[in-house]
């Protein structure tokens, strides 16, 4: 099957007073029609700014340093502003955390969707209502017509995450990328979130990004993970591989210390040291002053990505389990 | 016999909702805490768990006495301290601390981390002078795992994980007997959570602190409790030993809360069915009549619409408010 997004060798730089900060570094992936990518890491490690990246969101300081994003066929980081209008938001569009800053207070619902539906596509206002209601339904809000003339203060959080997910597929996009779209929520609003845009996905067959902290939610979501940490790709498999063969010492010691619902554990085995301050590390592997599992070439170079099994990439020259 | 330290009995805590523009009306009240019962035993941790606005953060706030109970009693080591006035409040003060959530501001920002590890100490009088509750500082870096001349650094000058430690330095620093620890870990990245939840252990083993863990991180209160209350707009639904309520939960809340808690684990995602809950939680002004939760309630009947459910122990362990648990 033919991928529908590629990046390559992708690297952005924020040029700060106090440094260079590469939030992502030498990040590459595939995404196939219909897949769900999970990116998986911590604050600072660069899941946001790859997919801000991808979106053409990156704001100064921000500068994307090099690499390529095909979309279907076309580096996207070639097009001048105008070509990327059209695929921002119709083609690959986004879903943000705080569903409360997302969306704009001084307008209703309705206006808002309408909007966004009449910039990419030609249609009449009447249409464009008629679509504007459709997608409500879609995402679940009772009494859609009535509601489209709401502003967003009279919504709560989690109908105001499904209002944003509605404006994200009004235009049918064939990406969707949610940017932690349930971490502002509680656990249960969460749980029907999630169940909303796992069935809309397959329903859709829409190919998603998914980016979260959250191990168990990417555990629900995700086919394939990729595992990020000071700004660069650790691993990258099948949600199997990861969470059974993790194969970076990063991935293997994050899955043993955090705790579980449905198991009692005597003793979490906490990572030690501090995630990377992100400005001007030296170029080596950015896990190497927490990592028991050091060699010396570590201190020498960043270890290549390579493919360990098919599929299974791992950043690493001493992978747990030598890479089997 | 376990001993009880902490003892709350039927705790309400209401807020006034006013209303008008030079005379304040009060229009209506929000039972923040409304009835809570729960005992903590020494040396253990009890957690509260819940959605937001729940009420688990005020129940904290009025244990502490840092917001005054509107009704109820708090019992500490035998001692009833929710009518005391400040200086009577002292002694007990000295042997209740508490870690907030967020290290960014809950440590001055133009103290050094010296002077607010040594502040508690000189205040009650722990140590007799300055240097006394320095060198005693210094001991206090070392156990919860920073340098002492990290001592004469500003907060700023820390990570998240690190400030947090200081915080836990400054809560033990007066040798309590019982902390409140609410949601210390849920600023902090995942790396770092363990290390300090392993410190909140490690201290409990060594000094046999007893806890009062709030959290809406199920996985963690598993992980950290012996007993946990679970609530739902200002009430405990369910209550009892952490691995029975979590091997087999009673109320449907509390089913629901489980299902809805992703497991780190694809295959298990993949085979699980979840409670989808309908609907959010309800306003804590105007809250359903009958049970709190029968409007999402899938199992709802129709006494469930008229009255409040029992809060009553249906087995050694276990208390639930709830018609259909027989």
């Amino acid at each position: 099957m033919e991928n529908i997004l590629s990046v390559r060798n992708l690297s952005t730089y924020f040029y700060m007073d106090e440094g260079v900060v590469a939030a992502v570094d030498d990040v590459s992936f595939d995404l196939a029609p219909r897949e769900v990518l999970g990116i998986v890491g911590e604050t600072g490690s660069g899941k946001s700014v790859t997919v801000k990246s991808i979106m053409r969101l990156i704001k100064f300081p921000g500068k994307i340093a090099g690499g390529e994003i095909i979309y279907k066929g076309q580096d996207i980081l070639k097009l001048d502003e105008k070509d990327m209008y059209k695929i921002r938001g119709k083609e690959i569009s986004m879903v943000f955390q705080d569903p409360m800053t997302s969306l704009n207070p001084l307008y209703t619902i309705g206006d808002q969707l309408i909007e966004t539906i009449i910039q990419h596509q030609k249609v009449s206002k009447e249409e464009a209502f008629k679509r504007a209601v459709e997608m409500l339904s879609l995402v679940q809000i009772p009494e859609p017509e009535k509601r489209m003339r709401s502003y967003p203060f009279e919504f709560s959080g989690g109908m105001r995450q499904r209002v944003v997910i509605a404006i994200a597929l009004s235009c049918n996009p064939s990406i969707l990328i949610a940017d932690e779209p349930t971490t502002a929520l509680d656990v249960t609003i969460q749980a029907q979130i999630l169940d909303l845009m796992k069935s809309l996905q397959q329903k859709l067959g829409t190919a998603m990004i998914f980016i979260t902290h959250d191990l168990g939610v990417i555990a629900s979501m995700a086919h394939r993970i990729i595992v990020m940490y000071g700004g660069k790709q650790m691993e990258m498999g099948s949600a199997n591989d990861v969470f059974y063969n993790p194969t970076h010492p990063y991935t293997h010691m994050l899955l043993r210390s955090i705790p579980r619902i449905d198991r009692k554990i005597d003793r979490l085995e906490p990572i030690p040291g501090q995630p990377p301050r992100m400005i001007d590390i030296p170029k080596v592997c950015p896990f190497l002053p927490r990592c028991p599992r050091n060699v010396d070439e570590c201190n020498q170079r960043i270890p290549d990505f390579v493919e360990v099994s098919p599929g299974h990439f791992v950043r690493c020259f001493n992978p747990v389990g030598g890479g089997k | 016999m376990t001993e009880i330290l902490l003892s709350v009995k039927n705790l309400k805590k209401y807020f006034p909702v006013k209303q008008g523009f030079l005379i304040k009306r009060v229009v209506a009240e929000i039972k923040a805490v409304d009835d809570v019962s729960f005992e903590i035993k020494k040396g253990k941790t009890f957690a509260l768990v819940g959605e937001s606005g729940c009420g688990k953060t005020t129940v904290a706030r009025t244990v502490l006495r840092l917001t005054d109970p509107t009704a109820g009693e708090i019992f500490f080591e035998g001692s009833e301290i929710s009518k005391l006035r400040y200086k009577e409040l002292l002694p007990f003060r000295r042997k209740m601390q508490i870690v907030f959530q967020d290290p960014m501001s809950s440590l001055n920002p133009r103290m050094t981390v010296g002077q607010i590890v040594t502040e508690p100490m000189l205040f009650h009088k722990v140590a007799k002078t300055k240097n006394e509750a320095y060198e005693r500082a210094k001991k206090l870096m070392e156990m919860v795992g920073l340098k002492t001349f990290h001592l004469d650094r500003y907060p700023h000058q820390f990570s998240g994980g690190q400030r947090q430690r200081i915080a836990i330095a400054r809560a033990i620093a007066i040798e309590p007997e019982f902390l409140i620890l609410d949601e210390p870990t849920s600023s902090l990245d995942v790396s770092v959570q363990a290390q300090i939840i392993n410190l909140f252990l490690d201290f409990q083993q060594q000094f046999r602190f007893s806890y009062l863990f709030i959290s809406h991180n199920l996985g963690l209160v598993r992980f950290i409790s012996h007993d946990v209350g679970i609530m739902y707009l200002g009430k405990i639904v369910e209550m009892g030993e952490t691995d029975g309520v979590f091997e087999e939960p009673l109320h449907p809340y509390s089913k629901a809360l489980l299902s809805a808690t992703p497991i780190p684990d694809p295959e298990v995602e993949r085979a699980r069915q979840r409670i989808i809950l309908r609907g959010g939680v309800p306003s804590p002004i105007s809250r359903p009549s009958g049970c709190f939760f029968n409007p999402r309630c899938p199992f709802k009947m129709q006494v469930c619409e008229k009255e409040y459910p029992e809060f009553r122990q249906v087995s050694q362990n276990r208390w639930v408010a709830c018609h259909l648990v027989k």
